[in-house]
């Protein structure tokens, strides 16, 4: 067979491949790495002594329903929709553990579990309302946000309750920064996920709609899939808001609708879909909340806070782009 | 012609018969009949709205027939999605290509058909070398499998879409255009691979508006026009099947080209260099048109770039009119005062709103004409809309018809009507005949002509080498981003570019 | 096209602007919020705010600077303010911080009743002493230090009830619908209204406390309303009345809010006097919660809820710079300061506008332990 063939060329390693195709989560990771140094420097000559347990456990704390919003938004997003009902699928997660959930392991589990099936299915209402009604994702999940807010304080119209001190101490232990476990756990969760056909699927779908379909994909299904389970992560962060604070409240997830999203985008998810990945957004969900810390150390006035989040989001995420353009050109 | 003659060959393996299909008003196929037998590569040509398609499309499951009957090895099927033809073994690369730019060419090419590991997990390690063997068992060692799609050139896009269907083994394979974005290499590559498929007993059908490719590799070659089938030959020449397509004789393929003899110079580049560009030098005369040839992927695109200051940042000097420009971007180039356009040959991502109606696209960047204060006034508007359409002779149903709907070549004309009414004075033609049927490329070449007798520039780049060959007062052969020689008058023809195109050493121009 | 030139030129911006900000960055690290100055162990008591965004949290927060500038709190206290964008998130990281600094207490105006729960009751494990106000939290490790918002309504419509003799058509101007203190106060109203079967409430609608929704709303209620012969005003008093002047009604006897446009009504404004009573939420509740903690930490008095009376004044008791301040605009917050010989604290203008102390020393009564 004396076909013509298509020459050789330089074969970069997979670790270069690796390196250039995850700029945005590597860069995260190394924001990440620098706000810890620089939290710990200003927290050492505020101080005089270093973090300790306490710090490293109600910064963790702290920082959990953070982490597994963006994770739940990232997927969304991965799908190329948005998710702006996150808070309110929050607001009702925590309503439901402080109001119903009993002391004894049995009543924590059935509750959990309960609680995160109403997550799928506030998921379940986004999807098929945005895959198969065809309506905007951004205007469904307004709406589902408004709805869910309305569901929350009906389920508990005075902020009250109380979850069991045995939840607490399990989900978000405040003695012991055992909630790192739940992190370790949610990104092995993330790089067995990478790997199923469903993981795959999202990330077709959010890249060309026509091609995945194109490629036998189930775009309808895969899109209800993204948000159903965006829907279940935003309740696994409303259940961890609930044990950190302890008690209930019907608006405390509010801010999360917005956070989540600036994790995500600061962890180089876009919004365009089918690029990023839940490890750079669970880096920007601890940035995000190391920098509150790093703030109040500083000693910046807090009037100006909001201010500088904001900057150093459009400085990362420009950061981002700045190092993705250069390794471009070097090529 | 290789191949059996087509009156004998045994029973179609794929067949339509009688079939319409309209979209609106607008009849796409009608009463159309097609076959193509095992063993066989079949083409098919026409012009660009021929319905050649829409027939794929049709025997491919993405669309279903208004009426008539499509059979397969004999038996009468229900194509209802393009899964149940791939349940028959019916494979295609269409002309819009499937590949998701933001996975690796691995991802691409084993999509729903990764290595399975434990319980639900995919080996993704092991996709790679898997995709690496099948890119190799084809004989391509050019593309990296880890390589993300959206950094590979349009060709190497084309060839892993090719790859990943041919790889599915289909017994039917259709190849709508799947040339047009490929080198001379990569198409020689692609017959081998088609010549192999032919030889396995596979049924292929695939079109082009290159007439010698479809010479070179169709066993049978069937001509659609207006949506109905034809003629069907095993043997025919370019001037009869021309005829055929058209449906009116063409007198010859290329007008005759007058001489330039304005000494002006429009345009100088001096020492241009940067990007994959070095030490680039030419002057562009009034009234000329200026030809660059060589290999694909030369620097040629890169010097159309940064003219029109859309490319890297560049060294040298750019003189217009005998005066240093600074073209930073493409701001800079479109302003009155220099007067340069582009017209690219992906009109869909570079140019074009495709959305928008085919006056906004017109009008876009010329708003300042016809509006007093901000405002536009919409009557001037209309009537330099109608000129220019009329000029142009831009096939639309109206001014307000989406761009989207219109063929390549008139959306080509498009672009170049919104230069003309920014009375751009040097157009940068880059191979805007790409995929564009034989009428329309035709009333380019004509409007060419017509451009340059009001005095203005063009510098004209083909991957047709014999249009550049046809069409050009003078040639710059590019060669690694360098000048490799200037070719003149009666030394141009398509052979002499190839020979400087290949050529080692530097000639200076 | 032209895509890689333009990135370029917008990432020169972000440098340009990366250097502006560290400039600005060092700006901003140059002013300390702790006050105070040295000699002795002093206390060191944080109040950590969930939001700055009023009026009367803004005269709440200078009013306990002001106090930290005056004896016996100079020289006792070292105190800091820290504010979070009414975020339960934002303001349980900024107390672990202040736990972390290990303060001697922590006075709170809570994002959530509830959401700082966990990170309050942490800090009560730390031997930290927690002192809520205003909005208060639920946990029982912190302690409480607010005023009864029963109280506000029941005392508005008694002293409406006895001025119109205990017959007349009354509207009420309510709050924001669905929070606890509206509906305390409306309760509370309600319990005289019971007493009362001469009083006929009109009209009732929501006013939002805020005085431009209370205008409007009462403007397009106005018209299909009997003549009426007494206001009752949860907040935006002065816009209830503003309403009643442009549909050229008669001012009738009001019971609201305390701000100083409704004082101004009170003394004459605009050719038009109002006989009114006016209390107000005291922003001065931080200084009360200051008192409270300096106390318990000196070992002065037991640990347990603090609830004081509301500020007061009437149209006879209304007094021209010290409850009602004819140079200063309408939604400023005039109950910022008690009044009268059983004055929980008598604070001046300057206190509640700008953080300066009034004079060298600060007396707070809290009511007896």
């Amino acid at each position: 067979m004396s076909r013509p063939k298509l020459g050789q060329s330089v074969r970069r390693s997979r670790w270069s491949h690796f390196t250039a195709q995850n700029v945005p989560s590597l860069l995260a990771l190394l924001i990440l790495i620098a706000t810890l140094v620089f939290y710990a420097v200003l927290f050492s000559t505020s101080l005089g002594r270093l973090p300790g347990n306490f710090e490293l456990t109600s910064t963790t704390n702290n920082a959990m329903p953070l982490v597994f919003s963006a994770v739940g938004q990232t997927i969304v997003f991965l799908s190329r929709g948005i998710d702006l009902s996150v808070g309110g699928m929050m607001d009702i997660s925590n309503s439901l553990a402080a109001t119903r959930m009993g002391g004894s392991p049995g009543s924590m589990v059935l509750w959990s579990i309960i609680i995160l099936l109403v997550g799928a299915a506030g998921g379940l209402i986004n999807g098929l309302l945005v895959a198969l009604g065809r309506l905007q994702p951004i205007l469904v999940t307004l709406a589902t946000l408004s709805i869910f807010q309305g569901v929350a304080i009906k389920v508990l119209p005075q902020p009250g309750g109380k979850v069991p001190t045995g939840y607490t101490d399990f989900l978000t232990n405040p003695g012991h920064p055992w909630a790192l476990i739940f992190i370790g756990l949610l990104v092995l969760f993330w790089l067995a996920f990478r790997r199923t056909a469903f993981g795959v699927a999202i990330y077709a779908v959010g890249n060309d709609e026509e091609s995945a379909r194109a490629n036998g994909i189930r775009v309808v299904r895969t899109r209800v899939g993204a948000y159903v389970v965006g829907g279940m992560f935003a309740a696994a962060a409303g259940l961890f808001l609930a044990a950190t604070t302890t008690s209930g409240d019907a608006t405390a997830g509010d801010s999360y609708t917005l956070t989540s999203i600036a994790a995500a985008f600061l962890g180089g998810t876009t919004i365009f879909g089918g690029r990023g990945s839940a490890l750079g957004s669970i880096a920007g969900a601890l940035v995000l909340s190391i920098l509150i810390s790093v703030l109040f150390f500083a000693g910046i006035n807090q009037l100006y806070e909001d201010f500088y989040q904001g900057l150093f989001l459009v400085l990362a995420v420009a950061l981002s782009a700045l190092v993705g353009y250069f390794l471009r050109r070097k090529k | 012609m290789t191949g059996a003659d087509g009156t004998e060959r045994s029973s179609p393996i794929i067949e339509a018969v009688g079939v319409s299909k309209s979209f609106g008003a607008v009849r796409a196929l009608s009463e159309a009949s097609f076959g193509a037998g095992a063993g066989e590569v079949h083409g098919l040509v026409g012009e660009n709205g021929a319905g050649k398609s829409t027939l794929i499309k049709i025997l491919s499951g993405v669309l279903r027939p208004d009426s008539g009957e499509i059979r397969v090895e004999g038996q009468r099927v229900e194509l209802s999605s393009p899964q149940a033809a791939q349940a028959l073994g019916i494979r295609t690369v269409f002309q819009e290509l499937t590949l998701l730019p933001w996975m690796t060419v691995a991802e691409n090419l084993l999509i729903r058909r990764e290595p399975k590991g434990f319980g639900p997990l995919l080996r993704r390690r092991e996709m790679s070398s898997r995709a690496e063997e099948m890119l190799a068992s084809l004989g391509i060692e050019n593309i990296d499998p880890l390589e993300l799609v959206a950094n590979l050139p349009l060709d190497q896009r084309q060839i892993v879409e090719i790859v990943r269907t041919v790889t599915r083994e289909p017994k039917i394979l259709f190849l709508d255009e799947p040339t047009s974005s490929l080198a001379m290499r990569e198409v020689e590559w692609l017959f081998g691979l088609l010549n192999q498929m032919r030889g396995e007993g596979r049924c292929i059908v695939f079109t082009s508006h290159r007439w010698r490719e479809v010479e070179s590799v169709a066993d049978r070659i069937t001509i659609f026009r207006d949506g109905r089938h034809v003629e069907t030959h095993a043997e025919i020449d370019e001037d009869h099947a021309v005829t055929l397509m058209t449906g009116r004789k063409v007198e010859t393929m290329y007008p005759e080209l007058p001489p330039a003899d304005d000494e002006e110079v429009a345009l100088e580049v001096r020492n241009l260099g940067g990007g994959s560009l070095s030490d680039i030098s030419f002057s562009l005369h009034k009234g000329e048109i200026l030809g660059v040839g060589g290999l694909e992927g030369q620097g040629q695109r890169d010097l159309f770039l940064a003219l029109f200051g859309a490319g890297e940042k560049s060294e040298g000097d750019i003189l217009i009119d005998g005066k240093p420009a600074r073209i930073r971007n493409p701001n800079d180039a479109i302003r009155a005062k220099l007067g340069i356009a582009l017209v690219p040959e992906d009109r869909k991502s570079e140019g074009l709103l495709l959305p928008m109606s085919v006056r906004d696209n017109l009008t876009l960047p010329v708003m300042k004409l016809f509006s007093a204060g901000g405002v536009i006034r919409s009557r001037r508007e209309m009537r330099l809309v109608q000129q220019m359409v009329e000029r142009l002779q831009i096939r639309l149903r109206g001014s307000e018809q989406a761009v989207a709907t219109l063929s390549g070549g008139n959306q080509q004309k498009v672009l170049v009507g919104r230069w003309l009414l920014a009375d751009s004075r040097i157009l940068l033609l880059y191979d805007v005949t790409r995929g564009v049927d034989v009428a329309t490329k035709h009333d380019i070449y004509e409007l060419m002509l017509a451009l340059i007798s009001e005095g203005r520039s063009i510098l004209f780049y083909s991957s047709d080498t014999e249009e550049v060959a046809h069409l050009s007062h003078r040639v710059l052969v590019m060669r690694e981003g360098r000048i490799n020689a200037e070719l003149k008058g009666s030394e141009i023809d398509a052979e002499s570019i190839v020979t400087a195109a290949l050529r080692e050493e530097d000639v200076p121009a | 096209m032209g895509k890689g030139f333009s990135r370029w030129e917008f990432l020169k911006g972000g440098g340009a602007a990366l250097t502006g900000a560290c400039a600005l960055g060092l700006a901003g690290c140059g002013g300390g919020s702790s006050q105070g100055s040295g000699g002795g162990k002093k206390f060191r008591i944080a109040l950590s705010n969930s939001y700055i965004g009023n009026q009367w949290r803004i005269e709440m927060v200078n009013e306990f600077k002001a106090a930290l500038k005056m004896e016996p709190y100079k020289s006792q206290v070292e105190g800091s303010v820290y504010n979070s964008g009414n975020e339960v998130s934002k303001q349980s990281q900024q107390i672990s911080n202040l736990i972390s600094q290990r303060v001697d207490a922590i006075l709170v105006d809570a994002a959530s009743p509830t959401g700082l729960n966990g990170i309050l009751e942490q800090a009560a494990a730390q031997n930290i002493l927690v002192v809520s106000f205003d909005n208060t939290v639920t946990t029982t490790k912190a302690l409480q230090v607010n005023t009864d918002q029963f109280k506000f309504g029941e005392k508005l419509a008694s002293w409406l009830a006895g001025k119109l003799g205990g017959k007349g058509n009354v509207i009420m101007v309510t709050g924001v619908p669905g929070t606890y203190v509206d509906k305390q106060r409306n309760k509370g109203a309600d319990s005289v209204w019971k007493k009362n079967p001469g009083i006929k409430v009109v009209n009732r609608f929501p006013g939002q406390w805020d005085s431009s929704v209370a205008q409007r709303n009462t403007a397009s209620v106005l018209p299909s309303l009997p003549k009426i012969d007494g206001i009752w005003a949860q907040g935006g008093t002065d816009g209830v009345l503003k309403a009643f002047l442009a549909a050229n009604r008669p001012l009738p006897p009001t019971a609201g809010e305390a701000e100083n446009g409704f004082r101004k009504f009170m003394i004459g404004y605009q050719g038009h006097k109002v006989e009114g009573f006016s209390i107000g939420q005291p922003p001065f509740l931080s200084v009360v919660a200051l008192e409270l903690a300096r106390q318990i930490l000196r070992g002065d008095r037991p640990k347990k809820n603090v609830t004081i009376p509301f500020p007061s004044v009437t149209n006879k008791t209304v007094k021209k710079g010290v409850t009602v301040f004819p140079g200063v605009q309408d939604s400023f917050f005039d109950a910022f300061t008690d009044s009268g010989p059983n004055a929980t604290v008598k604070m001046c203008l300057d206190a509640a506008k700008s953080g300066k102390p009034c004079g060298s020393s600060l007396k707070v009564s809290l009511p007896k332990a």
